[in-house]
């Protein structure tokens, strides 16, 4: 017989979902003195989680955890980052080694996310949130005109609040049962697939060039062939993570399975390189928001918050791939807003509503608006296969010596490029990126 | 480097309860049947012969790109209950 809760549990807030918005949102509450229980359907937090590899520095960690870059279990902080346009046959890079990224606060860590989302849900375990593992929300419990709490699938009884925050991931089962968001659409969801490498820390260390705890960040550009999408690497302590995002729609079209587009990424001469003599530790899968600002769907209901990915807070210019920083920050101001709620004993949606202009206040949804129009550019197929052939040809000539006489620069730029991608989409291509990044 | 089976590397808490029911009849006109396809844990099989769609929940990676992808909606598809599915230890 499965365990089940004694009738009614009644909390001032359930946060569903231990990851970093939901554990941030927890240890807000419990911090504050208020009642919160954290849902997690993992064995543990951070079990059910996947991302490429990063942490990004987030005012509100600092905030939290004054220690935190020496108190978190961090893999290496990011010291290189370095940019990449593939091609089948070359790679153009673009390598920043930056001093100023090798002092705390670091402007990024890796991590490994059952580690880290187990540690964060743990902080809010000894501000005093109740952690509740092994529990899968199965609806949510709709009272008086608002959502009054959940129940859990295969346990009888109810867990009841006066706001539940929805930090429950990309696929949000709790905003869907909550009737404030419809079904998702692959137009706006990329997949995310990894593997986990391992490798001897001095190898790392002199493969990358790295000292210390410093590591590398490595995005690529026309990684994934024809599809829509981009490469990581990132390096951990003792082993490296490598991975593709691929763009739904484009995986669909391209016919192609995902993990053959990561074998022959992994097989790319500039990527083999990087890899060789690992040992294959662990596989993973995930789906990532990507529908930017225009997909962001309703942040609030009454008596209900929605938080990180849940609420789409994820986005990339082509440059700057966030979401956890996201999700973290919004995980507070989530729980700012319930504590407000509660003060005022008012769980309407209006009163909620203050929870999006605190969003639309801090970078959060400030960088999704600036960038709003980035999710349609990274729709360009040409940004994948002809420009990275475009850099990749101008580079063999700029360097190739042959005994012919050399054009001048400029006419060697614009016949590749015309050459490549022609005169029409070049200038329906700068409208596009202009758009979206200048 | 080239890996077959990546799944194997991933620890799976596996439940007796199926999380994924597939509507066969729905799935044995479909015209795309692109869940084959695009799963990232190759969990979909299609049998041409008895023209019958199958899953393979056991190493479901949980990531829900075939529930976002399926057009037809023949997916019934559910997060495991608590603590079974998918369990990540590095990742």
């Amino acid at each position: 017989m499965a365990k089940s809760f004694d009738a009614v549990k009644k909390f001032d807030v359930i946060v569903v979902g231990a990851g970093p918005a939901g554990s941030m949102a927890a240890l807000k509450l419990a911090r504050e003195s208020f009642s919160v229980c954290l849902l997690e359907r993992g064995k543990l937090p951070g079990s059910k989680n996947m991302f490429g590899g990063l942490l990004h520095n987030t005012p509100v960690l600092n905030e939290m955890f004054p220690d935190f870059w020496q108190a978190a279990p961090l893999e290496r902080h990011v010291y290189k980052k370095v940019l990449s346009f593939m091609t089948p046959d070359s790679a153009v890079s673009m390598t920043f080694d930056n001093e100023s990224f090798d002092q705390p606060p670091y402007n990024g860590a890796t991590v490994f996310r059952p580690v880290f989302d187990n540690w964060l849900a743990q902080q809010a375990v000894s501000a005093g949130a109740l952690l509740l593992c092994d529990c899968t929300v199965e609806d949510v419990i709709h009272e008086e005109g608002r959502i009054a709490g959940v129940t859990i699938k295969g346990r009888a009884g109810e867990l009841r609040s006066n706001v539940v925050i929805a930090a429950d991931g990309v696929l949000s089962f709790v905003a869907r049962k909550a009737g404030i968001r419809n079904d998702l659409k692959s137009a706006d969801m990329g997949v995310g697939i990894k593997l986990l490498l391992g490798l001897p820390e001095e190898t790392i260390n002199e493969r990358f060039h790295l000292v210390r705890d410093q590591g590398a960040d490595i995005s690529f550009l026309g990684a994934a062939g024809d599809i829509r999408g981009g490469g990581f690497l990132y390096t951990n302590h003792a082993a490296i993570s490598v991975g593709l995002v691929m763009h739904l729609e484009s995986l669909k079209v391209s016919g192609k399975a995902p993990y053959d587009v990561l074998n022959e990424f992994l097989q790319h001469p500039h990527v083999s390189r990087l890899v060789k003599g690992a040992v294959p530790l662990e596989y993973s899968a995930h789906l990532i928001p990507e529908g930017g600002y225009k997909a962001v769907p309703p942040l609030y209901t009454d008596g209900l918050l929605v938080a990180g990915d849940a609420a789409g807070l994820c986005y990339t210019n082509g440059i700057n791939l966030e979401g956890i920083n996201l999700a973290m920050t919004s995980g507070v101001l989530a729980a700012q807003t319930a504590i407000e709620a509660i003060n005022a004993k008012d769980y309407s949606a209006q009163t909620l509503s203050a929870y999006k202009t605190k969003l639309d206040s801090s970078f959060v949804l400030k960088d999704m608006k600036t960038f709003k129009n980035s999710a349609g550019m990274m729709h360009l197929d040409r940004l994948y296969r002809s420009y990275p052939r475009v850099f990749s040809n101008i580079m063999e000539k700029l360097y190739k010596v042959e005994g012919k006489p050399r054009p001048r620069l400029l006419k060697l730029f614009r016949k590749e490029a015309l050459k490549e991608v022609g005169l029409a989409n070049l200038i329906s291509d700068g409208f596009k990126i202009g758009r979206s990044l200048l | 480097m080239n890996i077959e089976n990546l799944t194997q590397l991933t620890q799976f808490i596996i439940d007796d309860q199926p999380h994924i029911i597939i509507n066969k009849e729905i799935c044995r006109v479909c015209d795309n049947r692109v869940c084959v396809q695009v799963c990232p844990a190759n969990c979909y099989s299609f049998d041409e012969a008895t023209k019958l769609l199958s899953v393979v929940y056991e190493n479901c990676l949980e990531c829900g790109t075939c529930h976002v992808i399926c057009d037809k909606k023949a997916l019934d598809w559910a997060y495991p209950r608590g603590g079974y599915g998918v369990n990540y230890r590095l990742t």
